[in-house]
């Protein structure tokens, strides 16, 4: 659970740590706008190129933001085959007649003992399986020949449907790839305290910005520490013999709750004791607080917000034209 | 039989930090029949991670080891049933509140041996026999265990695992928040249970006085390297055990300070306080 790094700040050097929080939740806010509003694949990978210019330009490891998109790799690999497969406009571009013969159905069997006994002992088992898929696809295809169970069927891609596949993905990424900056380069504490200054304003319609960013600060704070305490109660259930990877159903129901009601308990417990320490420490909610590290605009910041501003009026330019 | 490491390294991988070896290089034996050990060691020296894998909770991220005759590796064997190990060797948290989820005391208790398809009626009993043994009466089986002290909720929980009856038990700082004579309550039923049954008993705790009076086996970790293994009178017999974040047991203490302010010659390795009574008054011939 660890690898989840969606969310996740890394300490670092480079710009876009020096920008201040407020800019940069504007900018993502501006940009992702933008990336909504374009309309054609070319203004989309331009605009793909531009996001990954700005990752080298602020030092950040592509590595990293790879690594991050890990978890939503197979939602991206989902959303692009459905929509290859459903999407029946425009052009249709490959017509890939495929048959299910006797023959067939016993080759995919035997490929897929072949990638369920390999997937056991190969590490890269997610290449494997998209080698798998491919075998697949190429059985459909090329083994034509015994009886013949269905009628032959064909496999058809259209052009707009592999254009809006490509898109769709595009923008996810470039979404994903901005806010994913924004998280890896901010501190959870600076990224609240931008948020409670921005929506200061709406105090004045009675909303309590101050106490919002810190219930968001908090729960923040604790997702790490909650993941881990779910991990201890795991294993030590697991060491009164209930693993959760063992067992059957009805089992499992019960092994779910000894890890629920621990887990609800140890969390108000959690809370208790915060709530004593801030106490302690004076914490009054309501009361004005004074901060060690005020945030401050620098240039670097009016820079950064007029260029998503001119990216935001870019792309309602080409809307609009 | 037992348990045998063999090389046995593990790393914690973090995203943010990368790799943190925890263990490195251990290779360690442990019988199943009539061994007390203590595990000692500074905090983060791996003791709980090298405990966590005698009952096969955590994989070894290299090296391998055998329990109770299953080869146990990096990678989750379809082949052996994980859980019959951890019906072999029970493994006890630290911190109760980890386990405790049931309405009722002997729920609880039942949990574990109802995992291990006992029936309900002999569940009952072993948790009535379980919680008896750690020293509490059964007016307890009725109570909710989150209304306990915290030192009740410990031996609920040390319960809940001597219910399963494993052939060897592992307990990561049992007495670690319980009253002086709580903890000699509860050592002097472990030493019990390992003089009767004949089970080997694994102790973490960081109590040198424990060590030194009750165990016959101690292992000493220090950065994640198993540096000693042995008897604790030869540990203590060394000149500089603080290096390893150790301390010497209240006994030798006292005594060599003794004769270091009064220029006795006593012999400074006397396991208990009558002992070191006695010794005191042969040298001031009272």
């Amino acid at each position: 659970m660890k690898s989840i790094i969606i969310g996740q700040y890394i300490p670092g050097k480079g710009l876009f740590y020096r920008l201040d929080p407020r800019t940069k939740i504007v900018s993502v806010l501006f940009i992702m706008i933008a990336v909504f509003l374009l309309q054609t694949i070319e203004q989309l990978l331009i605009a793909l190129g531009v996001a990954l210019i700005m990752l080298m330009i602020g030092r950040i490891s592509i590595i990293k933001v790879l690594k991050g998109l890990k978890p939503i790799l197979v939602l991206l690999i989902f959303t692009f085959i459905f929509q290859i497969l459903l999407n029946r406009e425009g052009i249709m571009i490959v017509n890939q007649e495929m048959q299910l013969t006797i023959f067939t159905a016993l080759f995919l069997l035997v490929s897929l003992v072949i990638w369920r006994i390999l997937a056991r002992f190969i590490r890269y088992q997610f290449l494997l399986f998209l080698a798998f898929a491919a075998s697949v696809f190429l059985i459909l295809v090329y083994v034509d020949f015994g009886y013949s169970l269905v009628d032959s069927f064909s496999f058809k891609i259209y052009e707009q449907g592999l254009r809006m596949s490509v898109f769709v993905v595009v923008r996810l990424l470039i979404i994903i790839t901005l806010s994913t900056v924004l998280t890896l380069t901010t501190k959870p504490t600076d990224l609240t305290q931008g948020l409670e200054k921005l929506m200061h304003p709406l105090k004045k319609i009675g909303f309590d910005s101050e106490s919002f960013a810190l219930i968001i600060s908090i729960s923040l704070r604790y997702i790490p520490t909650i993941f881990d305490e779910a991990n201890k109660i795991m294993l030590a259930q697991a060491s009164r013999g209930a693993d959760f990877s063992e067992g059957k159903l009805k089992d499992k129901l019960k092994q779910v709750i000894s890890l629920l009601v621990p887990m609800f308990i140890i969390a108000f417990m959690r809370s208790e004791e915060l709530a004593n320490a801030m106490e302690s420490r004076n914490f009054v909610p309501g009361e004005k607080r004074t901060r060690i590290y005020e945030l401050v605009f620098s240039y670097r910041d009016v820079l950064a917000t007029a260029i998503s501003i001119l990216i935001l009026a870019g792309a309602i330019v080409l809307k609009v034209i | 039989m037992g348990i045998r490491f063999n090389q046995v390294s593990y790393d914690y991988s973090s995203f943010a930090q990368g790799l943190y070896t925890a263990i490195k290089d251990i290779n360690l034996e442990i019988t199943e029949k009539n061994e007390f050990i203590a595990l000692v060691g500074h905090t983060g020296s791996g003791k709980s991670t090298l405990a966590k894998h005698m009952n096969a909770l955590i994989f070894p991220t290299s090296g391998s080891l055998e329990i109770f005759g299953n080869i146990i590796t990096s990678k989750r064997s379809k082949k052996i049933k994980y859980n019959s190990i951890r019906k072999k060797v029970g493994l006890v948290f630290q911190f109760p509140e980890y386990q405790l989820f049931e309405e009722t005391v002997e729920k609880d208790i039942m949990f574990g041996p109802m995992n291990f398809k006992i029936t309900r009626d002999k569940a009952k009993i072993l948790a009535k026999e379980a919680l008896n043994l750690v020293g509490l009466n059964d007016a307890y089986l009725s109570r909710n265990p989150y209304n306990l002290s915290g030192g009740e909720k410990k031996r609920v929980s040390i319960a809940g695992i001597l219910a399963m009856d494993p052939d060897i038990l592992v307990l990561d700082e049992p007495t670690s928040g319980l009253d002086p004579a709580g903890k000699r309550v509860l050592m002097n039923l472990f030493k019990d249970i390992n003089e009767k049954t004949g089970k080997t008993i694994v102790i973490i705790t960081h109590d040198m006085d424990l060590v030194y009076q009750y165990f016959n086996r101690v292992l000493v970790m220090n950065d994640g390297k198993l540096i000693y293994d042995g008897l604790p009178e030869q540990l203590f017999k060394e000149k500089d055990i603080y290096k390893n974040h150790l301390d010497y047991p209240n006994t030798i203490k006292v005594l060599t300070y003794l004769n270091q302010q009064l220029n006795l010659n006593l012999d400074v390795y006397q396991k208990t306080n009558a002992e070191a009574l006695l010794e005191i008054k042969k040298a001031v011939k009272l």
